[in-house]
């Protein structure tokens, strides 16, 4: 997990400011714009589009409820035409494994990654404008999260106070939310003495209102290559607690336990553990072909 | 036999002949009161178990896969693990062999007066310390004392509390503050040095199972020179020398110079090599050859052992379980509610998912098939129908939202619970799982309302509901009381006639079934894993290893 | 630059004070039992009581945290519920193995960067950039326990080349070098995916100033561009990533020690974690802090000794 390092690694502000230059045109447009020239934002943008689509009609394309038992079917596990991938230890279909947890990591690590974003824009954004002691203040605490490496991090809460979707949403989101606030907060330093953010302090606008559409919209741009990248973080994350033990509870499918709970038999049952891990991988390049697409496009402005 | 036989075996002796014994009890009985194994099993018309698979060769490593702990105060250990390397070097009074039947070892013989409440230990002349000393009455006596002195902390004091040792009142605290007992041997006299090779154990109460007893895991015979510590070095009457030992990597035992006074050992070395709790990482290293054994299999790594040529997986039936128990508050207050989980219940399915079949189903009783006293009662199928209308009966006709809380080592745990759950959901008890690191599980397990819990093998039926079912026991952790049970229990402890404990014992699986606590789904086997080149081993249902026995056919 | 350092120390020292009281508060939160813990589940209260007391367990928990904190500030940090050891050791030897690990596998992570970067970002969009990009963007994502499963796949399950635990010893029948190739690997594809990324988009940056579009214009040849102007100035930025590495490098190998059994730091926390071994809790997480914030302050000493522009 080099989440960490990817973001202190990036001291001038994370690149692909273009995006956001200029506020008027549409963002929607833009988006549309990049996915059509960049083909690595292509690929991306499908793959994550294909798994949100699995999991959204999941309950019509699972071939079977993810959590049904046949012991029976152990014996012979293998992909065959009853099961296009085959079945676990548990005699359970591992495709619908795979639908039913695209739900639960795309449910999960959105909301952490939305959460952490809402957060740290919220308290960059009053660090940067206020400034001084609240400014000291908030950057100390941010200072203290960072300094944990984030796996012992998340080992230590989720240790703690037991693995479940809300803890592990909270620990992402709460470790993920200092650097997004530092993101903001260097956008927010930059622009809060332009003529546009002193104008309308000068039209007796409230300080909300300045943060939140004067300011906010410059940081629109690496706020969303950001957003992917975290999310390929966060599905990465949320694989390694269920790999490492402490993901979500049996028996809903979780991918990263999929493959822990199987690890053991790779010997013998190789499909059991592989194709959980191809999965996660597939999601994490889209998500990272999407951020990388959409940055470079934005640098070509 | 021309000596004197104890009365209880005499009568025994006639109940076997009559068919009302079974063989093991009457082993057990046998030996227990004194008779040698060899003898008692031929009293009963058996040959002893023999270990033997062709001629033991010399030579060799055997390299097992086992935690590495702190293995330096051998009377208070408190894991199998640890005692599993001491006991290379050191010595038991008795063995309890993998038939259940216990034999002597450093004691030769032993005889109990008709009262049960005085044991002589007549020990072995021809043991001698590595170091050179003679093994006397002396060294067993002050380890005796020693493991039975309350500031030493040994668990051997709950075990023979009732015995030998009588509580006072001497100041001490517990943690909460309250004034805590402390014990000590009831008379001066009570360990007894007759002469250099017999003791006499005066006890205030009878008891039974002295010799079991007397091989509890802690209860290792340590040189008084060494002063109660082990480690590298140490003295022993074993086979074996600690030549090495690191906390979590590994430790060393060198086969001793001169011969064992008890047979063997074959191999020249033997190691335990820390692979840490991750069982994948164990089978890893078996299938590379890494170790030639692994102390304890798991379920997730049975079907990758099975296809390896070169291993073996060693089974044995037990009285080990878990149960999914529950306290008694809604739904759970509700009989009805109790019997509807039972009935939802598939064992057979749970034991062939979660066991991989190695064992037995369960008939939610906690009596096991191995328990001496265990009566045939039936196997409750699985019964959709009836699980829901008894939970329409108990007001609940669109079923229950409940809360399972389950601990992910060992994973046949989970495996079980994730199966059960399924099972449950078909009549209406839409369970979910709350998944607890082991440490914070047993933090816990008296207080969760709905968890699954392991139990231990123990040897008699009894003390297993004793322990874990009789109004207010310390580990009666579902809190269920029951006073027909508790009474019909008493009963039962007071009978040493198996056929009479029996009939109560019917009685009580009976009320288990109707109003109990829990699901029992399945007995599981104990197994583990070795190279088949290991030969003269064979899994003790605690999982106790002796190297000496080993050796290897190349 | 002294007076900045000392500033960080200070900064560290504070930040490991409060680090090691909210890991401690966060224990406190629901101590468990540590005696029920040592004895194992079948002790009796008795013996837990016993066990409690003679530990000085009953006393307050902020008495303990400063009696703590006292041993500690002298190198004694306890002793490990789970190993059974004095905490210093264990640290000592898990850390030594986790560093062993780092280095090799940052001896090759590093130098393959570079020259992968350098390589991709000279001839931007070129074939080899777009390869390499897409390569290494794709390690990058893959977790590193779903590329431990595949390598193990090929490797130990279907060719048997390689041992699938790496428990250091050389008695156990696989030379000691191969038992580290599976897991440098698996830790380099991850990372090195990340720093070729890094230091190819520093690079393409660099390539794209002025004053090597005017060398190259002025007939320079562009083999002697590279190394004489753009390569310096592209290494920069990602020298404090490289650096910060290390730090990956010591706390983040808790799945690949955990994949191959590997006795490092990582998995040592992991088990610590689970069996709430606060000893090892406090202490590593120190040293995990500590390692982060060193790397740190290092890096931007660095950087202000590459580039004079920059003042701190």
């Amino acid at each position: 997990m080099t989440e960490i390092i990817h973001d202190i690694g990036r001291p001038r502000a994370a690149p692909g400011l273009g995006l956001a230059g200029d506020a008027h045109v549409g963002l929607l447009r833009q988006v549309l714009n990049i996915l059509t020239r960049s083909p690595l934002a292509t690929v991306g943008a499908s793959i994550l589009l294909a798994w949100s689509l699995l999991a959204l009609l999941a309950p019509w394309v699972s071939p079977y409820p993810p959590n049904r038992i046949d012991v029976a079917l152990v014996a012979d596990p293998y992909p065959s035409a009853a099961h296009w991938l085959g079945v676990d230890h548990l005699g359970r279909d591992i495709l619908s494994r795979l639908i039913w947890g695209a739900r639960t990591v795309l449910t999960v690590a959105p909301i952490a990654v939305l959460g952490a974003v809402v957060l740290g824009v919220f308290l960059g954004l009053v660090s940067g404008y206020r400034g001084g002691f609240i400014d000291a203040v908030i950057m100390r605490i941010g200072d203290t999260l960072l300094a944990f490496p984030k796996i012992i991090l998340y080992l230590i809460i989720i240790a703690k106070f037991g693995a479940s979707a809300f803890n592990i949403i909270a620990v992402i989101t709460l470790s993920s939310a200092p650097i997004i606030a530092r993101i903001v907060r260097g956008v927010t330093l930059d622009v809060k003495n332009r003529d546009y953010v002193a104008a309308a302090r000068m039209r007796g606008e409230s300080a909300l209102f300045i943060m939140f559409v004067e300011i906010l919209p410059n940081a629109r741009g690496p706020l969303i290559v950001d957003f992917f990248l975290r999310l390929g973080y966060t599905t990465i994350a949320i694989g390694v607690l269920g790999f490492l033990g402490v993901g979500l509870p049996p028996p809903d499918p979780d991918w990263g336990g999929m493959v822990k709970e199987a690890y053991g038999m790779i010997f013998v049952w190789p499909h059991m553990t592989i194709i959980p891990a191809l999965a996660i991988s597939s999601l994490v390049i889209g998500a990272n072909f999407l951020a990388t697409g959409l940055r470079e496009a934005s640098l070509d402005g | 036999m021309t000596e004197k036989l104890h009365p209880i075996i005499e009568k025994a002796g006639r109940e076997f002949a009559d068919g009302k014994l079974e063989r093991r009890e009457f082993l057990r009985l046998a030996v227990l009161l004194g008779v040698a194994a060899p003898a008692a099993y031929s009293m009963v018309g058996l040959a002893a178990p023999a270990l033997a698979q062709g001629a033991p060769k010399k030579g060799g490593i055997v390299r097992i896969g086992m935690r590495v702990q702190d293995i330096s105060s051998p009377h208070t250990y408190s894991w199998i693990e640890s005692a599993n390397s001491a006991r290379q070097v050191l010595d038991y009074l008795t063995v309890t062999g993998i038939d259940n039947v216990t034999r002597p070892s450093l004691v030769e013989k032993w005889e109990a007066s008709p009262d049960l409440k005085t044991w002589t230990l007549h020990l072995r002349k021809d043991v001698t310390w590595r170091k050179g000393r003679k093994f006397t009455a002396d060294d067993a006596v002050w380890n005796l004392k020693r493991v039975l002195d309350d500031k030493t902390g040994s668990s051997v004091v709950g075990l023979l509390k009732g015995f030998i040792l009588t509580e006072y009142d001497g100041g001490e605290k517990d943690a909460k503050g309250a004034p805590r007992k402390s014990v000590k041997l009831w008379d001066a006299n009570a360990i007894q040095k007759v002469d250099d090779f017999t003791i006499k154990l005066n006890g205030n109460s009878a008891n039974l199972s002295i010799p079991e007893s007397l091989f509890h895991y802690p209860l290792l015979i340590c040189s008084p020179e060494d002063g109660g510590k082990f480690g590298v070095g140490s003295d022993g009457t074993g086979a074996f020398e600690l030549v090495e030992h690191e906390i979590g990597k590994r430790s060393v035992f060198a086969a001793t110079k001169k011969a064992y006074w008890g047979g063997g050992p074959y191999i020249d070395r033997y190691e335990i090599i820390d692979l840490g709790d991750d069982a994948a990482a164990q089978v890893s290293a078996l299938a590379s050859k890494q170790v030639d054994m692994i102390y304890q299999g798991a379920i997730s790594t049975l079907p990758t052992v099975e296809k390896l040529p070169h291993v073996q997986v060693n089974s044995v039936a037990t009285g080990y379980t878990a149960v999914a128990r529950t306290h008694p508050i809604k739904p759970f207050d509700d009989k009805r509610v109790r019997q509807a989980l039972r009935y939802a219940t598939d064992n057979d399915a749970v034991l062939k998912g979660a066991l991989r079949g190695l064992g037995k189903p369960g008939e939610h009783h906690h009596v096991a098939p191995v328990h001496p006293e265990y009566a045939d009662i039936g196997y409750l199928k699985q019964d959709i129908a009836k699980a829901k209308a008894l939970l329409a009966e108990a007001g609940y006709p669109n079923g229950i939202d409940v809360t399972i809380d389950a601990r992910p080592q060992p994973d046949w745990e989970l495996l079980a619970v994730q199966i059960m759950v399924e099972q449950w959901k078909e009549a209406g008890i839409r369970c979910k799982i709350n998944v607890m690191p082991s440490a914070q599980y047993w933090a816990n397990w008296t207080k969760v309302p709905f968890g699954f819990t392991t139990w231990a093998h123990r040897p008699l039926g009894t003390m297993i509901l004793g322990l874990a079912y009789r109004t207010g026991a310390a580990w009666n952790e579902a809190n269920w009381s029951n006073a027909e049970f508790d009474k019909l229990l008493t009963e039962a402890e007071g009978y040493l006639d198996v056929e009479k404990r029996r009939a109560v014992m019917a009685k009580l699986e009976r009320i288990m079934l109707d109003d109990g606590p829990a699901v029992v789904p399945v007995w599981r086997a104990v197994f583990n894993y070795s190279d088949k080149k290991i030969k003269g081993y064979k899994i003790h249902p605690s999982i106790y290893i002796d190297a000496k026995d080993m050796w290897i056919d190349a | 630059m002294l007076r900045y350092s000392a500033k960080q120390l200070l900064n560290m020292a504070l930040t490991l004070f409060a680090v090691s009281f909210l890991v401690f508060a966060l224990n406190e939160l629901s101590p468990g039992d540590v005696a029920r813990k040592i004895l194992g589940p079948y002790a009796s209260e008795s013996q837990v009581d016993h066990l409690t007391v003679q530990m000085g367990l009953d006393r307050p928990a902020i008495v303990r945290y400063f009696e703590y904190m006292g041993k500690a500030l002298t190198g004694d940090f306890g002793d490990s519920i789970v190993f059974r050891m004095p905490v210093a050791d264990l640290m000592f030897d898990r850390l030594g193995n986790t560093l062993l690990l780092a280095a090799i596998s940052f001896a090759v992570i590093v130098p393959l960067s570079v020259v992968l970067g350098v390589l991709a970002g000279m001839r931007e969009r070129g074939w080899f950039d777009r390869t390499i990009s897409v390569f290494s963007s794709m390690c990058a994502s893959i977790p590193e326990f779903a590329m431990g499963v595949f390598l193990l796949g090929i490797f130990v399950v279907w060719l048997g080349w390689l041992p699938g635990t790496s428990p250091l010893r050389s008695d156990s029948g696989w030379a000691i070098w191969m038992q580290f190739v599976l897991p440098v690997l698996v830790v380099t594809f991850y990372d090195a995916g990340y720093l070729i990324a890094m230091v190819r988009s520093s690079m393409v940056e660099v390539m794209r100033q002025p004053y090597i579009r005017t060398a190259l214009l002025k007939g320079m040849s562009f083999n002697r561009v590279v190394s004489r102007h753009a390569l310096r100035n592209a290494l920069i930025t990602p020298f404090t990533v490289i650096l910060l590495q290390l730090n990956y490098l010591v706390s983040g190998l808790v799945v690949v020690e955990t994949l191959f059994a590997y006795p490092g730091f990582g998995r040592m926390m992991l088990e610590a974690a689970l069996a709430k071994d606060i000893a090892v809790i406090e202490a590593g997480t120190l040293i995990a802090v500590s390692v982060t914030m060193l790397t740190q302050l290092f890096g931007d000493l660095g950087y202000m000794a590459l580039d004079p522009r920059i003042r701190v």
